[in-house]
């Protein structure tokens, strides 16, 4: 499940900076409209390929429920370190995007 | 039109989750700690040894012990152990029982690698939470039905939440702390929206499984009155063919596992059941084990005869819609789950407590705020708050209290297992007097501030009283003894920062802050 | 629908209690009809009709509970149950009559 955690995790940051509020709060400078599109849709595509490890490992009815419990952790894991330690939110999103490869070398 | 029904659906919200908001506390609660009931049954019951031995093996001890104590017994059951609960059980029954009965069985727990017959100290275990959040205690039938309808509440509520959180996109990831009411929003939305396929999930699944029970118009109506016909093709019933008379030695059940492996490509078996044992007529029945499948299957059996070995037959794959009511069952339960798995099952478990707990907290705090000048509170609020305070805090004291019996409380008393309950019942009902007796904040952190140091002081009442301690635990690598003593010192310490916490905003400046930011649930549904 | 008045008049609380006993009452035979007007017209062996009726029957409960708050009066809650009652009612004798069920 870890593969599935790093993507889900980098994808609802993607998500998050989509939006403009956030953005700012997390980043300090405004974004764009492309920028925003471009975070959306990346973020979104992340979310889908996690689906990829779970099913491959586990077959479609534990996949499919591990991917669910990996949303929603990854989307609470998020939400709690963005007030407190919006860095270490930003700087774990990075080190998942960098460990992604090695977890799929794992898998 | 859209106004009045946005601002309708927050006014059902609201009132739906006042009324079962403690129920609802009270079930996600010790539902979420069933999860974990085997792993507490072991720590209430540490005498009887965790050991791991193949389902073979066990399977040989068990029908050593039966051939020798329940020779002439009409039905064997044994349980074989799994992951997750190392016991090995076995039951007989002397005589068949009637049609549709339960029948008279003997009970005994072995321990699988020598077959000796094992006694832990009287106890309900993890149980007693599995059996209270559907059955609350209450008598047969009405305890399920009470908590059925509360599951049909807390749909509502989820549904009509739903409606009403005009942002619930916008405001996804919006967690605002150090903000007083806007922040127990923020942390309410947050715990609901994040985690909400859990929270339909569960919610829906508790409707389905008791659904023959709560909704049997459509039973009755096709099947002409007939319930038990309904039934009976549901769940195919185990024939028990008839008595020879003739006796045969039963043939060694061990290898049957093999080939009901075989027959469920690769799946376990979970228990099994033999008929008439030692007759020419004697058939074993052996049941996939519940953890195999997301898709809990009621009954996938296989049937061999029990001196021959000869496959008798299987139970054909279930049909799509009882696949879906098998889906939800299992998903409900969770059986399948890993110890990963069923870590995010408890910690989503939590967050609905959470979820239901912040919004009985919001709704007494945006009414208090228009009563803050006024010296005296009216007892409609009154109520709540004391509800409120015994509900979440003093149901928290009370499990740690039937923890703290299980530990004090002689070996040799009689009705020892009740007793554990009565202590957890007492002193429930102690903290709703303490809730009364003491003002508001005062009440909160004397409570919080008790289980802290009930629950952070478990390892050590632990150590104090058995030989099975964190230092022994961990060194023997009995993950669920330890488990056990570090999560309740982990709530331990949860609780001493949230009664530190009530403590601090207690402060006069704290209460000024809240009251310039008032905000308004009829504002969020704008 | 906003409680700020010092006490309520005793028609709005009647009209509410009106409401809560339609959707908890009113809901709970909407369902059951749903249930069963479901599982006789649906093409499936009895028992999976029966198990497809059941299961669905709570979202036919939820959205009579939904409307019985949502609609604009009291009155207007029951003869929203009443209508789709009588009409599923109808169905489902329907069914029974042709010999399905």
């Amino acid at each position: 499940m870890l593969l599935a955690l790093l993507l889900c995790y980098v994808g609802f940051t993607a998500l998050c900076l989509a939006m403009d509020r956030h953005h700012v709060e997390l980043l300090g400078r405004q974004s764009s409209p492309r920028r925003r599109q471009g975070l959306r849709l990346g973020g979104g595509l992340l979310l889908a390929l996690a689906l990829w490890p779970a099913v491959a490992s586990s077959g479609w009815g534990l996949g499919l429920v591990q991917w669910c419990a990996v949303l929603m952790l990854s989307a609470l894991l998020l939400v709690l370190l963005i007030p407190y330690r919006p860095r270490l939110a930003l700087s774990l999103a990075g080190l998942s995007l960098l460990a992604s490869p090695v977890a799929v070398l794992a898998q | 039109m859209k106004e009045g029904f946005r601002q309708a659906m927050a006014w059902l919200h609201t009132w739906a989750g006042l009324t079962f908001g403690w129920l609802l506390f009270a079930i996600f609660l010790t539902g979420t700690l069933a999860y974990f009931k085997d792993e507490t049954s072991h720590w209430m019951q540490p005498e009887i040894p965790a050991r791991s031995v193949s389902s073979e093996a066990s399977l040989n001890v068990a029908q050593n012990y039966l051939e020798q104590h329940a020779a002439g017994a009409s039905r064997w059951l044994i349980e074989l152990p799994d992951d997750r609960e190392p016991g090995l059980s076995v039951r007989w029954q002397q005589t068949p029982a009637k049609r549709g009965e339960r029948g008279q069985f003997t009970e005994k727990h072995l321990d699988p690698q020598t077959g000796a017959e094992v006694q832990g100290r009287e106890t309900s275990g993890g149980e007693f939470f599995y059996r209270f959040h559907f059955q609350l205690q209450m008598p047969y039938p009405w305890g399920r039905w009470l908590s059925t309808i509360a599951a049909m509440v807390m749909f509502v509520a989820l549904i009509s939440g739903i409606i009403t959180h005009k942002k619930i996109f916008k405001d996804f990831f919006t967690f605002r702390p150090r903000k007083g009411q806007r922040s127990w929003l923020d942390g309410h939305n947050a715990v609901a929206v994040l985690v909400l396929p859990f929270h339909l999930m569960i919610t829906y699944s508790s409707l389905v499984i008791f659904m023959s029970m709560v909704m049997p118009a459509s039973i009755l109506a096709s099947y002409r009155g007939d319930v038990r016909g309904f039934f009976d093709e549901v769940f195919p019933a185990s024939t028990t063919p008839e008595l020879s008379g003739q006796p045969a030695a039963l043939a060694p059940l061990a290898p049957l596992l093999e080939k009901a492996r075989e027959q469920w490509g690769g799946g376990r078996t979970g228990r099994l059941t033999v008929n008439n044992p030692g007759d020419t007529n004697a058939s074993v029945v052996l049941v996939r084990d519940g953890a195999d499948r997301v898709v809990h299957d009621f009954g996938s059996a296989v049937t061999f005869n029990g001196v021959t070995g000869q496959l008798l037959g299987t139970t054909p794959e279930p049909s799509l819609p009882r696949a879906i009511a098998g889906s939800f069952y299992g998903l409900h339960m969770g059986h399948f789950a890993g110890p990963v798995l069923r870590w995010l099952y408890f910690v989503f478990g939590l967050a609905g407590t959470a979820m239901i707990g912040t919004g009985l907290v919001i709704w007494l705090g945006k009414r208090q705020l228009k009563h803050a000048k006024s010296a005296a509170m009216p007892f409609e609020l009154r109520l709540v708050e004391v509800l409120n305070i015994a509900g979440m805090s003093g149901l928290m004291v009370a499990v740690a209290a039937f923890f703290w019996a299980n530990r004090l409380l002689p070996l040799g008393l009689a009705g020892r297992a009740a007793w554990e309950v009565n202590a957890f019942f007492i002193v429930w009902g102690l903290s709703v007097l303490h809730a009364v007796v003491r003002r508001g904040r005062r009440a909160w952190v004397e409570q919080l501030a008790l289980a802290a140091l009930l629950f952070g002081a478990v390892p050590l009442l632990n150590a104090l009283t058995t030989p099975y301690h964190l230092g022994a635990s961990l060194a023997q690598g009995d993950w669920a003894m330890a488990g056990f003593d570090l999560t309740c010192l982990a709530t331990g310490v949860f609780f001493t920062w949230a009664a530190w916490k009530m403590q601090r905003a207690a402060q006069p400046e704290r209460v000024i802050r809240v009251r310039a930011q008032p905000i308004t649930l009829e504002q969020e549904a704008h | 629908m906003k409680g700020k008045t010092r006490s309520l008049p005793v028609s709005y609380r009647l009209a509410v209690a009106s409401r809560v006993l339609a959707a908890v009452l009113g809901g709970y035979i909407v369902a059951a009809l749903a249930s069963v007007s479901l599982s006789s017209w649906v093409p499936m062996a009895r028992a999976d009709a029966v198990v497809t009726g059941m299961m669905a029957s709570f979202l036919a409960y939820l959205g009579a509970v939904i409307w019985c708050f949502a609609c604009r009066t009291a009155g207007r809650a029951w003869l929203g149950l009443i209508v789709p009652g009588l009409m599923l009612a109808a169905v489902s004798g329907l069914a029974y009559w042709v010999g399905r069920s």
